[in-house]
């Protein structure tokens, strides 16, 4: 149904909350790294919050429809236009068999998604249709959008112009800052107390190395307790290995000096130790920051984190739409 | 006529392929940005020569959107 | 250290990490995987999965089903439950893997990270080496003389940690630093006490000396092996390395293409912790093979 003209960066099949209960094979759930605006666009078009839908990374995919629908685009503004007309973001819109849907590149924010009426229609696979671009799993043939693909679509009829409030969308900032939450562990009795206060007192800088598996953060040396020193040789040589562990989604992994935020396809398990965690709640801006911002990690408990999440599952409801 | 050439993605400027004086015609790569561990090189799109490059190799955290080449045309 | 008591520590808002003790230990990973047993036959309110590692084991729940807190209260009730270790029967599935030790693959790999990296000795002579070994031949002797308990899965989809399960074939071996930037799909390298099998070319740590002509991990399900899953492994499964020669991998390789392939998988037997450790416990491991 949807005719791939221009593939964009990496434009990705994806669904939430993704692939779930195989983690214990090593298979990351993937999923919309911003699933605030990605749920959000698919109530526009009246598909289920967790429908399949695209992620564009940076610059969009320009798409020709096969068939009258209506879509929706949300997240960071890529500039959309039909037919080389502008059409609005957090909005459904009607699209006309032949109508090519073009985005361009972001200059707030880093990850727009464009939801269709129907919700995006491929097999299936280890029960989901989101994208493990690296490792072949899920999307087009296991990967991110080629040129020349047609993109299947299930049946379903959407309303235009309906449109999501402007206060509860994700607020992106401007001045290239962010403030994320982290809840303290599972290995932060690792890192000394000055090594504790140099982390939740720096702003570390988004290095350009980053993709979906990993989110590589510049910034000062970590210092270590004994932990990281008296410990059985089989850890390995360097103060932050560690004897392997599951990884959470969302650990702040850090590999010798670097810190590095496992998102949607990191992996699963490995050697390094993890001080801080990002909670669910904060992974829409991890979605939207860009290169060479800065952020700042401000510490959460467990249950504060859970109620930030339980109040943007909240928001990604009928009541935010008008 | 000036070609602007802007950057279409955020980034560090992995090579730069032109300078001032450069003659180039269209497709002709000018400049690649690295984000993401992808290269993503950008071309020129009319033929002209290189009148000011505002971009260095190496140079870390360019916003998309930034003008990086001026390109003018080859009239005399 | 085996802990007295496991350690509940909080990953984030949906997971739990419960750590049994630090260090390469058998035993904590057994602990791991009969919690992680438990918990599937208990179906467990609010739990969605679990991942077993070494010596702990990651739980990821929902938190609109149970609490933090009250998820740490069911955790500590089954493993009081479950008793010791000792009295764990775990279904055991027993792969034989046709690989070959010394091959040209691993070796062309090492031979370029010395040329573009860092130059350092071939694998197999320095694993040898600093396991007091007499040469590489006898590294194959011990290496592929054990069954391989697979502890874990993951890092990559479907890739296998495994530890040897006779001790008088444990041998270790320093990761790479720095890391290579490819292996060959189906290599067996070790890291640490793990031996571990590369699914597809990615980079890695390991010390490399062997290579396997069998898929692991099969997305289009071309095997009857793979019908329930894309991934031939699971956490419990033992391996046993079958050394063959370069002719033997290539017949092999022949075969996965034709897809005419027929894994050899032993699936009807249990693994008794107790019998294991009773075996142990008479075994000379000061000899090697």
């Amino acid at each position: 149904m949807l005719e791939v003209v221009k593939p964009g960066l990496e434009t990705s099949i994806q669904d939430y909350p993704g692939r779930i209960g195989h983690w214990a094979q090593g298979f990351p759930p993937s999923g919309p790294m911003d699933a605030w605006s990605f749920r959000l666009a698919n109530l526009l078009v009246g598909n289920q919050p967790g429908a399949a839908g695209l992620e564009c990374q940076f610059v969009g995919p320009s798409l020709k429809f096969q068939r009258d629908t209506v879509i929706a685009v949300s997240g960071a503004d890529m500039k959309p236009t039909l037919d080389g007309q502008a059409i609005p973001i957090w909005e459904s819109v009607a699209v006309k068999r032949g109508q090519t849907l073009a985005l361009s590149f972001a200059t707030v924010g880093a990850r727009a998604y464009i939801a269709v009426a129907g919700g995006i229609d491929t097999e299936p696979s280890l029960g989901s249709r989101s994208t493990f671009h690296k490792a072949g799993v899920g999307g087009m043939d296991g990967h991110a959008l080629k040129p020349g693909q047609v993109v299947p679509v299930g049946n379903g009829s959407g309303k235009a112009g309906r449109r999501v409030k402007p206060d509860v969308r994700p607020p992106i900032p401007t001045d290239k800052r962010w403030t994320v939450e982290v809840v303290a562990g599972p290995n932060d009795d690792w890192v000394d107390e000055a090594g504790r206060q140099r982390f939740l007192s720096t702003d570390w800088k988004l290095s350009s190395k980053s993709d979906r598996t990993g989110f590589r953060l510049e910034g000062p040396q970590w210092t270590f307790t004994g932990k990281a020193y008296n410990k059985a040789p089989e850890h390995g040589s360097e103060p932050s290995n560690i004897i392997d562990q599951g990884y959470p989604v969302g650990a702040i992994n850090l590999a010798g000096q670097t810190p590095i935020i496992l998102v949607n396809d990191g992996p699963s398990m490995g050697g390094f130790i993890n001080p801080y965690t990002v909670p669910s709640a904060a992974f829409w801006k991890l979605g939207q920051s860009k290169p060479a911002e800065l952020l700042r990690f401000k510490i959460v408990t467990v249950e504060e984190a859970q109620d930030l999440r339980r109040s943007i599952d909240e928001l990604c409801s009928e009541r935010s739409i008008v | 006529m000036t070609e602007e050439v802007l950057t279409q993605v955020p980034g560090n400027v992995w090579k730069v392929l032109v300078k001032p004086g450069d003659k180039v015609k269209p497709d002709d790569v000018l400049f690649i940005l690295e984000v993401m561990k992808t290269e993503v090189p950008h071309v020129a799109t009319q033929a002209g020569t290189v009148a000011a490059v505002h971009i260095g190799e190496g140079q870390e955290g360019v916003d998309a959107g930034t003008v990086a080449v001026t390109i003018g045309d080859h009239s005399p | 250290m085996i802990y007295p008591e496991p350690r509940f520590l909080p990953a984030g808002d949906r997971f739990v990490l419960i750590e049994f003790g630090n260090e390469m230990n058998l035993e904590l990973n057994f602990m791991a995987q009969g919690l992680a047993t438990e918990i599937a036959e208990q179906r467990t309110n609010g739990v969605i999965e679990t991942a077993p590692c070494f010596a702990s084991l990651l739980v990821h729940y929902d938190p609109d089903q149970i609490s933090f807190r009250d998820l740490g209260k069911e955790m500590k009730a089954l493993i009081r439950s479950l008793g010791p270790s000792d009295e764990l029967v775990l279904d055991s599935r027993l792969f034989y893997l046709p690989t070959m030790y010394r091959d040209p693959w691993t070796r062309a790999c090492v031979e370029d990270y010395c040329n573009k990296i860092v130059k350092k000795e071939i694998d197999p002579d320095f694993v040898a080496r600093i396991n007091g070994l007499a040469d590489a031949e006898q590294l194959v002797r011990v290496h592929s003389g054990t069954e391989y308990w697979v502890a874990s899965l993951g890092f990559w989809p479907g890739l296998p940690f495994m530890m040897a399960l006779d001790p008088r074939c444990v041998i270790t071996a320093p990761k790479y630093n720095p890391p290579r930037t490819w292996t060959p799909q189906g290599t067996v390298g070790m890291g640490g006490a793990s031996t571990a099998i590369y699914p597809v070319a990615t980079p890695g740590g390991y010390q490399i000396f062997a290579r396997t002509p069998v898929p692991i991990w099969d997305t289009e399900k071309r095997f009857p092996v793979f019908h329930d899953s894309v991934v031939l492994f699971r956490a419990g499964d033992r391996v046993k390395f079958v050394p063959i020669g370069k002719e033997e991998f290539e017949f092999i390789e022949a075969k996965v293409k034709e897809r005419t392939y027929i894994y050899n998988v032993v699936e009807y037997q249990k693994f008794s912790v107790r019998n294991y450790k009773a075996w142990v416990k008479v075994l000379e491991t000061a000899k090697r093979f």
